[in-house]
């Protein structure tokens, strides 16, 4: 897996990520145009520089290059600016997991003044959730962080693989979050809520792969790429100073490879 | 149709904006040099290049969840001119690429140009 820094960063800052998409344009002498998309030809790619890496990451970062044999071997590459939930503004896809006694009703006022926001309602005399798995490395420390709200104080339990971290929905819009990492054996982590009987406002759901949210980023493909690989053949650094070094990566995802 | 998204301000651009206008004549020129103009399209096309700095991850991830979902240049949207408030109801990305930067949190800059589309 691709290795975290030992503070729990995936990356560093400056980051930059380019998206290209493939169109295929007929453009006629007046100016019109027939385009064809070609969803099968988008691709990602993300440079990633690391300063003042320590011995140990940067010995990690260089097995790992090894390892996948430069851009031979795939890996999964989580997008360090990214949320990796699928569908954060849309708890009716069928990514998303919800109880039998769960209802779901959009078009809610959510903080940021629009109407992004779902209310969730348990019909049922337990607790009920709304989950989505992500098949991503469980090593990894994660934060799910999601906005709340309730007519009344109501306690909710966020679900991040066995952590759990309870909170109070008030009457105010308020972003809770847990921290934490898998069960190491496992393939996939299970992300989610866990409602008590009655209505509560959900919005923006998020899972970053860091140890604290960022702010809240809507997604629709979400932020897990399977089957990423390293851009280049070659790996080299930079040793600035004793257990100092600086390497810059290119990670390239494309949806034909 | 979609609609451009605006900045958390309301805005859909920042200094310096970049804006023109395209229109697509034909000239013939003859032997003694006298030549003839004609329009060969229904009126000018607009182009704006929109450039933005100091985005915060949730304005930035808009921006590119919007290119996303218009499959980079294929699908149209409906654009408000900043300069006077104008909508143009056919325009799409003028490029297929789209380059998202985050020199620090809360510090995100990215680039894009709106083509005006005929027919």
């Amino acid at each position: 897996m691709y290795p975290q820094l030992t503070t729990g960063a995936y990356s560093q800052f400056p980051l930059r990520k380019q998206r290209r998409t493939r169109t295929v344009t007929n453009m006629a002498a007046d100016g019109s145009s027939i385009k064809l998309a070609d969803p099968n030809g988008a691709l990602t790619e993300w440079q990633l520089r690391y300063d003042g890496l320590s011995d140990t990451e940067l010995n990690n970062l260089q097995q790992f290059f090894a390892a996948t044999e430069g851009s031979l071997n795939g890996f999964t590459f989580l997008d360090p600016a990214g949320n990796l939930l699928a569908w954060s503004e849309d708890f009716t896809n069928a990514v998303w997991e919800a109880g039998p006694f769960l209802a779901i009703a959009a078009g809610v006022t959510d903080p940021f003044g629009e109407t992004r926001a779902f209310n969730l309602t348990n019909s049922g005399e337990g607790v009920q959730s709304v989950t989505q798995t992500l098949n991503v490395p469980t090593g990894y420390i994660y934060s799910l962080s999601v906005y709340l709200q309730a007519g009344q104080p109501t306690t909710v339990t966020l679900l991040l693989g066995s952590n759990t971290v309870q909170a109070i929905a008030g009457t105010n819009w308020t972003r809770i979050s847990v921290t934490g990492s898998g069960d190491p054996t496992a393939a996939s982590i299970l992300c989610g809520i866990e409602l008590p009987p009655g209505v509560i406002g959900v919005f923006g759901p998020q899972v970053d792969v860091q140890a604290a949210p960022s702010a809240y980023q809507k997604s629709t493909t979400g932020g897990v790429y399977q089957d990423a690989r390293f851009g280049d053949d070659t790996f080299s650094f930079a040793t600035t100073d004793v257990n100092r070094h600086s390497v810059t990566v290119n990670i390239v995802y494309a949806n034909h490879l | 149709m979609a609609t451009f998204p605006p900045l958390k301000t309301g805005a859909v651009a920042q200094y310096p904006a970049i804006k023109s206008l395209r229109f697509q004549n034909q000239i013939v020129r003859f032997v003694d040099g006298n030549e003839q103009r004609y329009r060969d399209s229904a009126g000018p096309l607009h182009q704006w290049v929109i450039r933005l700095d100091q985005l915060d991850e949730t304005e930035l991830a808009s921006l590119e969840d919007f290119f996303l979902s218009n499959q980079g240049s294929f699908a149209s949207f409906i654009f408000i001119d900043p300069w006077d408030g104008t909508s143009y109801p056919n325009c799409s990305a003028g490029s297929d690429q789209l380059e998202l930067t985050s020199v620090e949190e809360l510090q995100n800059t990215t680039s894009l140009t709106v083509t005006e589309n005929r027919g």
